[in-house]
């Protein structure tokens, strides 16, 4: 089938698909960044059960495969009596990985923090966690923009997850596959899904760029 | 002694007060982590999981070989996908890196197409599409081939931030001693490079290996496929795909380490490393 074959028949299917994955990412990524951000802050506290129990959470989903952990949640979590629907299984999954690669992110934006500026926020008599709110995480967060957006990219990336579980609406992944089961949509049903996932990956490094460079702290 | 990292830096050795009130949250975490291990651990109890019949034959050896002949297939694809991955990168890196436009744009051009793909798309591809041209692939292929095209983009961005980061004073040296560019690059230049990106292309490797778990797509035997031949084997589900992941998690988690070992080595931490 030609492109613009593909498009009169399943043109609104793509841009349901496009915005599917979109909204994925989106949640996946606001999920993850909250997450990530209450990982690292136990991850630096004084109580060391909290930082091993943080560090140990990280390893965890820093090196599980994604399929794997989504097989987990979808088929054996059942046995455990512990149910969740396809589509939260999905979001879990998409949420999860990432939050793991944020912490890291954000414990190595945190050690570009000068140690100055930590003697300085205790000279001025702010609390742990006064000084962790508004002058470590901030800080932290400003370096941390390229790392993030690359992160966001690999968010989205992740989301294809969901062409794995029977999930409506269906994401780009998802659509290729059953474009490609039902009828034989060939390279131009996966050529439309690679250019949407493209056009999108490159808008986010655009802006990622442009905010790094209006927050980037210059040293 | 001045502070290591952040870490320590963030809080000053505590006084009587706040040690004691360290060591009460201390005992409460603790605490809390146990009920939590606890809760979890009865949930197996309550719910079967922990029968004998769902782990005694993880006591076999049949159990370990065929998970280890799975486990074969899955290093084997990793390590043969991150070769193919780090010798086309290789060749887009150099593209990149060319005075040449059209080439320069094409290497740049496929370097963001191969980045802002998800390899199931191009696995999909391999398994569906390929096969329709008549071009015959093995399963190994059909998975090995997706994971290292998703991967080269992001190992030439890798190489190439190496190449980046040699001094200019190396090039300037070579070319007045009289190289020529093909020799500057291949020994002055990459040798300086490669080193700075090890850490990078293992944690490449990891993404390769994490990627590979899709086999089951193209029924490829790699670790994840002998996990489902187990299950039906034996009937038992959550044990082995539990078992699995943990083994996932171990073999990523020390070439991570690997990783940062190298990187802390070589005075640089794995620049331009990917997530997920």
């Amino acid at each position: 089938m030609s492109i613009s074959n593909l498009l009169s028949q399943y043109g609104d299917r793509y841009v349901q698909a496009l915005l599917t994955t979109w909204k994925l990412t989106a949640f996946s990524f606001t999920a993850a960044f909250a997450l990530g951000v209450f990982i690292t802050v136990l991850r630096v506290c004084p109580i060391r059960p909290l930082r091993s129990a943080g560090d140990f959470y990280v390893q965890i989903f820093r090196n599980i495969p994604g399929a794997a952990l989504l097989i987990l949640l979808v088929y054996a979590l059942p046995y455990l009596k512990i149910l969740f629907s396809y589509g939260a299984c999905v979001l879990i999954a998409t949420s999860l990985i990432p939050s793991a690669f944020c912490s890291e992110h954000l414990m190595s934006g945190m050690n570009t923090i000068a140690p100055g500026q930590i003697e300085a926020a205790r000279a001025l008599g702010l609390t742990f966690f006064q000084m962790i709110r508004r002058i470590v995480i901030p800080q932290a967060l400003r370096s941390t923009v390229l790392p993030m957006t690359n992160l966001l990219v690999a968010t989205m990336l992740t989301t294809s997850l969901a062409s794995q579980v029977p999930l409506r609406p269906m994401e780009l992944t998802g659509l290729v596959s059953y474009i490609n089961t039902r009828a034989a949509g060939g390279v131009a049903a996966f050529a439309i899904s690679a250019a949407l996932y493209c056009a999108t990956a490159l808008l986010i490094g655009l802006a990622g760029s442009l905010i790094d460079k209006k927050v980037r702290i210059l040293r | 002694m001045k502070p290591t990292s952040i870490r320590e830096m963030l809080y000053e050795p505590p006084g009587p007060a706040a040690r004691k009130r360290i060591s009460i949250l201390t005992w409460l975490a603790m605490a809390a982590l146990v009920v939590l291990t606890a809760l979890v651990i009865r949930q197996f109890a309550v719910t079967g999981q922990l029968d004998a019949r769902y782990w005694s034959f993880f006591a076999r050896a049949t159990t370990w070989r065929f998970l280890g002949e799975g486990l074969l297939t899955t290093l084997e694809a990793a390590v043969t996908g991150a070769g193919i991955a780090f010798a086309l990168g290789f060749l887009m890196m150099r593209g990149k890196l060319r005075k040449n436009r059209p080439l320069r744009f094409i290497s740049a051009a496929l370097i963001e197409f191969t980045r802002g793909v998800p390899t199931l798309l191009f696995i999909y591809f391999f398994f569906l599409v390929v096969p329709q041209t008549g071009w015959k692939l093995s399963a190994f292929w059909k998975i090995t081939l997706p994971c290292a095209i998703s991967a080269c983009g992001v190992v030439a961005e890798a190489l190439r931030s190496g190449v980046n980061a040699v001094p200019r004073g190396q090039t300037e040296a070579a070319l007045s001693l009289g190289l020529t560019d093909t020799r500057l690059f291949y020994k002055v230049v990459f040798p300086q490079a490669i080193r700075f990106v090890i850490p990078s292309l293992i944690a490449e490797l990891v993404i390769v290996l994490k990627d590979t778990t899709f086999a089951y797509i193209v029924t490829c035997a790699d670790l994840m496929q002998n996990a489902k031949v187990l299950i039906s084997n034996y009937d038992a589900m959550l044990s082995v795909y539990l078992v699995v992941a943990v083994l996932y998690i171990l073999i990523n988690y020390l070439l991570n380490r690997l990783s940062d070992r190298l990187a802390a080595g070589s005075g640089r931490t794995g620049a331009g490393r990917s997530a997920v």
